[in-house]
């Protein structure tokens, strides 16, 4: 068993669970997810209370309908994060603000983040997750990392890449797919 | 034609990332289409997604506000059960004031929409029907083959929809039918047709409704339109 399984196992517990109604396993998932899935949300919206309402419309949505999640199709840790990462990006495409609030802020550095969050979480097993992706991370090519990062965290699409950085459509899209298969083998082997 | 698996891939990934642009959107759909129950397909596509998914981890967690689950709970307060369509009123109502934006738009547009349909659907220009003496019935005009039409009565809470010939949205995709008020979007549900038909129960009030409309969405059913309405029904000539 890899070491993400056993997480992934209580989590899948807490959805069946969820579907019968059972609000100490919503609970359970919010404690578990909330404190990730805002840092998510913040890092691509850059504020904190739009951060906080997409982390709550998305646990609305878990609430209310907890059988969307299909296990054939993946963890309910990927599943969960890729809603919120959906609704982040929606935003800052819909409100067409994202250039401004870009310059405005400075952006995070992973490698530069203090873990002043990680006694909150420390028990709850996700500190081990984070080292995990950050391995996979560390793992890339400079060039595809950089791709892979202004994508997912900066919500950019391949084109405003290209445009921003002078790189070539094509070579972007490479990248992107050579960092992704990159990152998806390395974090199979991070958990072996 | 279609394409072989390194270019689905290579755009599949790039969607895992929430980074492909639209032409390649459209691209990739026409292809998923074409591919069908594509095994290798659906693999790429759910390996992506599983990789994408855990990116955010990498991000050192931000404290939360412990009070937003009990709000969460208390603004639902039902356990939940999937594929139930039922929206309280106090979170449509406070739904409805956080997202006025395009859709004051699309409110305005729609009753352009209706003159236009009513002079390209010669068999779809009767909007509203009486059934009885207090129940109306109105057709939904668009973009969209098939049919759509609504039922309710005035100042009574509840509508039931029934459709055929619609067509599957993209995979992974619902149908969320939305009611509009003053530009503010309301999510009334999510539906995926069975053979092309649709027939459910919304247990909201449509009375204060200006336009009812219906757009293709993640299956997540988001809480705000994200696409262009497929259909719209304008309540504003029901007395």
């Amino acid at each position: 068993m890899g070491v993400a399984d056993q997480p992934e196992a209580r989590d899948r517990d807490l959805m069946a669970r969820l579907r019968q109604g059972d609000e100490d396993a919503f609970r359970g998932l919010f404690h578990r997810y909330a404190p990730s899935a805002k840092a998510l949300a913040k890092r691509i919206v850059r504020q904190s209370h739009l951060a906080e309402e997409i982390v709550q419309e998305a646990f609305m949505a878990v609430w209310r309908d907890p059988g969307a999640y299909d296990g054939e199709r993946g963890s309910v840790r990927s599943w969960f994060m890729g809603m919120v990462h959906h609704r982040a990006v929606d935003l800052v495409r819909r409100e067409e603000a994202h250039h401004r609030r870009a310059e405005a802020a400075i952006p995070e550095a992973l490698e530069e983040q203090t873990d002043h969050a990680d006694d909150v979480v420390r028990q709850l097993g996700l500190p081990e997750e984070r080292r995990i992706v950050r391995a996979a991370l560390d793992e890339l090519p400079p060039e595809q990392r950089q791709v892979l990062e202004q994508m997912y965290f900066d919500g950019l699409s391949q084109s405003q890449i290209a445009e921003r950085t002078g790189i070539p459509l094509g070579t972007v899209k490479s990248r992107t797919l050579l960092g992704m298969r990159r990152m998806r083998s390395g974090l199979q082997e991070v958990e072996r | 034609m279609t394409l072989d698996h390194y270019r689905i891939e290579e755009l599949m990934a790039a969607e895992a990332l929430g980074g492909l642009d639209d032409g390649d959107r459209a691209f990739l759909d026409r292809e998923r289409a074409a591919h069908g129950a594509c095994t290798t397909c659906g693999s790429i596509e759910a390996g992506f997604a599983e990789t994408a998914g855990r990116l955010g981890f990498a991000l050192t967690p931000e404290p939360i506000d412990d009070d937003m689950v009990d709000r969460i709970i208390a603004a639902t307060a039902r356990p939940p059960v999937a594929a139930d369509l039922e929206t309280p009123r106090d979170e449509l109502s406070a739904r409805r004031s956080r997202r006025p934006w395009a859709w004051a738009a699309v409110a305005a547009a729609a009753a352009a929409v209706m003159v236009l349909a009513v002079v390209t659907l010669t068999p779809r220009t009767t909007q509203v029907t009486e059934a009885t003496s207090s129940q109306r019935v109105v057709a939904f005009t668009g973009t969209s083959e098939g049919t759509l039409a609504m039922a309710f009565t005035p100042g009574e809470t509840g509508a039931v929809f029934w459709g055929s010939g619609l067509p599957d949205p993209s995979p992974g995709d619902v149908y969320e039918i939305w009611m509009i008020e003053d530009g503010a979007a309301v999510s009334g549900g999510c539906v995926t047709p069975v053979d092309g038909v649709i027939a459910l129960h919304v247990d909201a009030n449509i009375g204060t409704t200006d336009t009812m409309a219906v757009t293709s969405e993640a299956a997540d059913c988001p809480t705000a339109p994200t696409n262009e309405p497929l259909l719209l029904a304008d309540l504003t000539t029901i007395v």
